[in-house]
């Protein structure tokens, strides 16, 4: 199952996955578009400064898409569900009652002001895309710090040697 | 083999799954005393309220049983199991027999002791058959009272309310949701109420529920009267151990069961409300009533009944509610009669946002977090966990805190966080350093 990581040496905590994140979200998928219709686009990602020994370095976190996964379980409605190996929240059926946010080890579940639950879906809209671009954050990361594919994919990845910009 | 779950609600749907995802040939006959028991307890008060329409409360679709190829035994009730005979015993006399059984019994609204709780417009708020017949009254409700001011007794309040009744809360206790949250964040919740019309009236129990063959009030020890057509009793619940009273099966508040969700017979499990799990906070067993622990010791009954291994590492106390639009997340130690703990931090930035953490020695063995809850998880995970956070702790209640935080924690540790996600990360760390 292909999914997102994040090799901490190459992130710089530009916040251009947060930002690229939140626009492909919008209902626009355009930035001024989207704030001149009034809308404040969220997203799904956040990078944050992590504690390494001596030094601080950085990680873009959103859900890890767990399985089994625990905002599955803690979900009344049924609305947070795995579709093949992604878990997904159902917006039509989420009523809101944080169960999911409640469940996380991530901190990866947003409560929205609507009521509903946001989070990592994989950027559904951008299925069929190829390479880089298939994942809005993927795409936009200017030092290739997050990594779409399988976890031993990116292990070896974190194996090669960092050139520094 | 043949597999019987009693109970069709979040443990017993979580069993019969996974059960047939390991083993797509065996047996499963699901027993459930209500017609139709595929919706979701928890959103009974949103169908109350009229937020969600009936077909909105489904967990599963109505094809479920044949789906899964689960024989469905509904409206019927199972009255005994007799664990040497491997037989459950229904209400109609039938017998079944099974290799293995898993009791997913759920619990029952408990109710005080007090007269006329047979009249008509008395309540407890658990089925959705309650919240079909509490709607059929309505025509003829103006005035609720609600006895008991736990997590119950409030949605019920709250859906009343959404319908333009009259509502009293009448608390035994000095405080509103004891269990789940302490006196300042019930104060909190007590005004918030107030303010969305709802009275409040706490120290108050009931003597007796007044009126002929139809509820007009409910008088309280203290004498006074509260008139009223309708009465929900939120008196919490206890777990439904009716088919195993009086059998080798091992009982306390509910059915003991081990990391394999099994009970003290071997092919015999239980998981759900009925079941009495390991705390890892109080470090005893304890029955946590909760439908997130319900999913995941079904799920765990359901594999080893499939004779594939799978381990339970216990429940903790938790729960999530958002009342009008105020939300508010608890775990661990939150209540307001927890005492076991050497050290509490709290914080108070806004008149609607409070925050508490409740640390033993060097570990969080609670908190509350009302009104900025995004974090919930993360705590609630290392009061899981059981970790040390002894540099961390004045961080854990600021907004910016955040899971890269908590790496330092986890780093090395592959025995205390053995799941995949965790184990990605400890070994990305090892790489990169």
């Amino acid at each position: 199952m292909e999914r997102i990581f994040c090799d901490l040496r190459r992130c710089l905590a530009c916040g251009a996955c947060e930002l690229a994140c939140a626009v492909e979200h919008s209902s626009s998928k355009d930035l001024f578009r989207a704030v001149l219709e009034g809308e404040a686009p969220v997203g799904r990602r956040e990078v944050q400064a992590a504690p390494f020994g001596s030094v601080s370095l950085n990680i873009s976190l959103a859900c890890h898409h767990c399985d089994p996964a625990p905002c599955v379980d803690a979900c009344i409605t049924g609305a947070m569900h795995h579709e093949d190996g992604v878990v997904l929240v159902d917006q039509e059926r989420c009523v809101g009652c944080w169960m999911c946010v409640m469940a996380c080890p991530f901190g990866a579940i947003t409560p929205s002001k609507l009521k509903v639950a946001l989070k990592c879906d994989l950027c559904p809209d951008r299925e069929g895309k190829a390479g880089r671009a298939r994942y809005a954050c993927v795409e936009a990361c200017p030092t290739e710090a997050l990594f779409a594919g399988e976890f031993v994919e990116f292990k070896r990845l974190l194996e090669e040697e960092v050139v520094p910009y | 083999m043949k597999n019987i779950i009693i109970g069709s609600s979040a443990a017993g749907i979580s069993a019969a799954e996974a059960l047939r995802r390991a083993d797509p040939t065996c047996e499963i006959v699901m027993i459930s005393d209500e017609p139709n028991p595929l919706y979701s307890r928890p959103l009974i008060s949103y169908y109350l309220a009229g937020e969600l329409p009936e077909e909105r409360i489904y967990y599963r679709p109505p094809d479920f049983y044949e789906r899964n190829r689960i024989e469905a035994r509904l409206g019927r009730r199972a009255v005994r199991v007799e664990p040497r005979a491997n037989r459950v015993i229904l209400d109609n006399g039938e017998e079944l027999e099974y290799d293995n059984l898993l009791l997913a019994t759920g619990a029952v609204p408990v109710f005080p002791e007090i007269e006329g709780l047979e009249k008509r417009g008395v309540f407890g708020f658990r089925t959705l058959k309650d919240a079909k017949e509490m709607l059929r009254l309505l025509p003829e409700v103006k005035e609720a009272v609600v006895l008991g001011g736990g997590l119950v007794g409030l949605k019920a309040a709250v859906g009343l309310r959404a319908r333009g009744v009259e509502v009293t809360v009448a608390v035994g206790s000095p405080h509103l949701l004891s269990q789940m949250i302490d006196a300042r964040a019930s104060e909190i919740y007590g005004e918030l109420l107030e303010a969305h019309g709802i009275k409040v009236a706490t120290g108050m129990e009931p003597a007796k529920i007044l009126g002929d063959s139809q509820v007009t009030g409910v008088l309280m020890r203290s004498g006074e009267e509260l008139p009223c057509q309708l009465v929900v009793v939120g008196k919490g619940v206890r777990a439904n151990l009716e088919p195993v009273e009086g059998t080798e099966v091992r009982y306390d508040y509910g059915i003991i069961i081990d990391e394999h969700c099994r009970t003290n017979i071997p092919n015999i499990y239980a998981a759900g409300d009925v079941a009495q799990s390991y705390d890892v906070v109080r470090g005893e067993h304890w029955t946590n009533a909760l439908w997130p622990c319900a999913v995941e010791q079904g799920r765990v009954a359901g594999l080893n009944m499939a004779a594939k291994e799978a381990v339970y590492r216990g429940s903790i106390g938790m729960n999530s509610v958002q009342l009008f639009d105020l939300p508010v997340i608890s775990a661990g130690l939150a209540g307001l009669r927890e005492r076991d703990f050497d050290e509490e931090l709290i914080v108070q930035p806004a008149p609607r946002v409070y925050k508490r953490l409740v640390l033993r020695g060097d570990r969080v063995v609670g908190f509350i977090l009302v009104g900025e809850i995004e974090n919930a998880g993360l705590i609630r995970s290392l009061v899981a966990k059981g970790v040390s956070v002894a540099g961390l702790k004045d961080q854990l209640l600021r907004e910016s805190f955040g899971f890269s935080e908590v790496l330092p924690l986890i780093e090395g540790r592959s025995e205390r966080f053995p799941e995949r996600e965790y184990q990605e990360l400890i070994e990305t760390m090892r790489l990169v350093s």
